[in-house]
């Protein structure tokens, strides 16, 4: 059957089996591999991407279930001026380690911060339930998700304008 | 004279250097790869490497991975990230019985189907063995099944649906043979014997240091205890996956996600009889590994898979293979018998411990020696025995795990030492700093130790934890 997609603000087509998952269908036949495969049953969120605004597991939801619908990928959040502010704060603050959950956990919190742009920290826990990481213990995470967001609400974000002079300046941390 | 010039030369030879590097890593800041490491927050003055009796100064400081910024961009390339041109998928089926015959296997319903390219069972591999030290596990199992994460036939196709609905279409009949679960049951005599013989014990060790008896008898009280920790598994998140790939000269290629390479090597080239020169293993980038991807495992099926199907092969596991078929923690079933002075100090210990090997041998010997050498614990014993066993049992495989047997007789040691504390009337604290490994002391090995660092240690997690000592 032929899928239909806006993938990352693309029209993407496949032809995929009947039986194929969101997930196979952007690793394996979009070659979109960021969008990671820890469990395929729907109990690790290492395959998070966002569906018409939320955050699904895309393991558990067959591509022709999201045929017509508007999809993020982790490939989808940094542009040609700079990196997503998530994505600069999780580099700087050494969120991740293995880095395996990482994509997962990045769209995750941006679902989160796109509805909710002053999460508390119980608000950032809550939403990262679904998204398990073996190796960092999840507190630099939380951190990193406050840090990004306060910086998405400050008007000159510095991760987003590539010209800013702030850019260059090293962070006072 | 002279010398002014060529300081100032020297010094434009130095800006020269730096420079470049400071203007490149500006523009990799508005870039989306870095081509400059990141500046670490660690400071390089003075020096990070760790100087005898000094503490470094890196603990509490934000450090950045160099490869933080490809996690981040989704970019960090995976070994399930990687596809090969005509690459199938493969499957292993589980026995899902503990102990049995295989009676019969039969695959032709599998053989059969559109998109199946190879099927393998244990019976047709030349060389049915491979292990990190002792080599006593099957590729796949023929005929005894020792426990139920034991793989009885595999399958290549083109897609991952059809190999599992052909894993699904073979059948194989068992008979089933008694077992044994439990460490201390495999210890008897009348066990049943996992892998024959007369005996479920593969490894064993003592070490010994003065006169535990003389010790016992001088002590003035003794005290017993058992300790039991369980199996635990790693559960990365990336599971295993690895490809195998042959080229045309008959040299094979395995990408996998794996932490020793050459050890693959060997361990690959005996199994598949062909020299380690012709075998070459890409480690990839690690999706989590915590000891459990220290060795090879399904990577010959997939080589075999790969010859038969003359196409490149990729099999990852699922999170139940994850649990059932790959190592975990060995559980540790551990006596310890302390004697001890009426101030609190211990001047006799005896260790006997049980390891739970699961159904074979994979990194035991490694666990069981380092479990040893460190079961009296970080404090200065006299008189000190232990001795320890592994036995098979008819579970999933132990192998290594981070700390290697470590953290298991840590639980026991310390255990017990807050049980002498309560029962003599010591601060839990008081009597660990009364025992403690100091300079010059001679651990249970033999060892002399220096750079202690042991009583401040202490000291600084009492500090920061509140646990002033109270009398
Ligand atoms: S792979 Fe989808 S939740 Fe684990
Ligand atoms: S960083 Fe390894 S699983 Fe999260």
């Amino acid at each position: 059957m032929i899928v239909t997609l806006t993938v990352n603000g693309e029209l993407r087509s496949a032809s995929v089996p009947p039986e194929t998952t969101l997930l196979v269908m952007l690793r394996e036949h979009l070659h979109l591999t960021g969008a990671k495969t820890g469990c395929d049953v729907g109990d690790c969120g290492a395959c998070t991407v966002i569906v018409d605004g939320l955050a699904v597991n895309a393991c558990l939801m067959l591509a022709a279930q999201a045929d017509g619908r508007t999809v993020t990928t982790i490939e989808g959040l940094a542009t040609r001026e700079g990196l997503h502010p998530l994505q600069k704060v999780f580099e700087e603050t050494g969120a991740l380690q293995c880095g395996f959950c990482g994509p997962g956990v990045i769209m995750t919190s941006k679902a989160l911060l796109d509805h909710t742009p002053e999460p508390t920290p119980q608000e950032i826990r809550t939403a990262l339930t679904g998204n398990l990481c073996r190796c960092t213990g999840y507190v630099k995470m939380i951190e990193g998700v406050q840090e990004a967001a306060a910086m998405m609400r400050s008007p000159q974000s510095p991760a987003l304008a590539g010209q800013s002079p702030a850019l260059a300046a090293p962070e006072q941390k | 004279m002279a010398q002014d010039l060529m300081d100032r030369e020297l010094d434009v030879l130095d800006k020269e250097r730096v420079a470049p590097v400071e203007t490149l890593r500006r523009s990799d800041e508005a870039l989306r790869l870095p081509a400059v490491a990141p500046p670490t927050a660690l400071p390089l003055e003075p020096p990070l490497v760790p100087q005898v009796g000094e503490q470094t100064r890196a603990v509490g400081l934000r450090a950045q991975r160099p490869d933080s910024r490809n996690h981040g961009l989704g970019l960090t390339r995976y070994i399930d990230d990687i596809a090969l041109p005509g690459m199938l998928f493969a499957k292993i089926k589980r026995a899902g019985i503990a102990s049995a015959r295989i009676k019969r296997i039969d695959t032709s319903r599998a053989e059969a189907m559109p998109g199946v390219c190879a099927v393998l069972v244990g019976s047709e591999i030349p060389v049915n063995s491979f292990g990190p030290s002792l080599q006593d596990q099957p590729l796949l199992a023929h005929p005894i099944v020792r426990h139920a994460g034991d793989g009885v036939a595999a399958v290549a196709a083109v897609t991952e649906q059809i190999a599992q609905a052909a894993i699904d279409a073979i059948t194989v009949e068992y008979e089933p043979l008694p077992g044994v679960y439990d460490a201390l049951e495999a210890l008897k005599p009348e066990s049943y014997k996992v892998h024959g013989g007369d005996t479920n014990v593969y490894a064993s060790k003592v070490i010994k240091r003065g006169d535990v008896e003389a010790g016992f008898a001088q002590a003035y009280r003794i005290y017993e205890g058992r300790y039991y920790t369980p199996g635990i598994e790693h559960a990365p998140m990336e599971p295993f996956t690895s490809i195998a790939d042959w080229d045309a000269n008959g040299r094979l290629t395995i990408h996998a996600s794996i932490g020793r390479i050459t050890l693959a090597r060997c361990d690959l080239a005996r199994t598949l009889a062909i020299p380690i020169s012709r075998i070459r293993v890409i480690g990839t980038v690690v999706g989590g590994n915590f000891g459990g991807k220290n060795e090879i495992r399904h990577e010959p099926v997939l080589a075999l898979l790969a010859k038969k199907a003359g196409r490149p092969v990729k099999g990852r596991f699922n999170r139940v293979e994850e649990f059932v078929a790959s190592t975990i923690r060995h559980a540790f079933h551990m006596d310890y018998k302390t004697g001890v002075t009426k101030d609190g100090r211990l001047i006799a210990r005896q260790v006997r411990m049980v390891l739970d090997g699961g159904a074979y041998c994979s990194f035991s010997e490694t666990t069981l020696g380092k479990a040893c050498i460190l079961s009296t614990g970080p404090y200065e014993i006299p008189n000190s025995l232990a001795e320890g066993y592994v036995v098979y049992t008819n579970k999933t495989t132990a192998g290594s795990m981070r700390g290697f047997g470590a953290p298991q007789v840590c639980f026991a040691y310390e255990s017990q030492m807050d049980e002498i504390a309560r029962d003599l009337g010591i601060d839990p604290v008081e009597i660990r700093l009364r025992n403690m490994f100091r300079e010059g002391s001679m651990s249970s090995t033999g060892q002399v130790l220096h750079s202690v660092k042991v009583k401040e240690s202490l000291e600084n997690a009492v500090k920061k934890f509140g646990w002033e000592v109270q009398s």
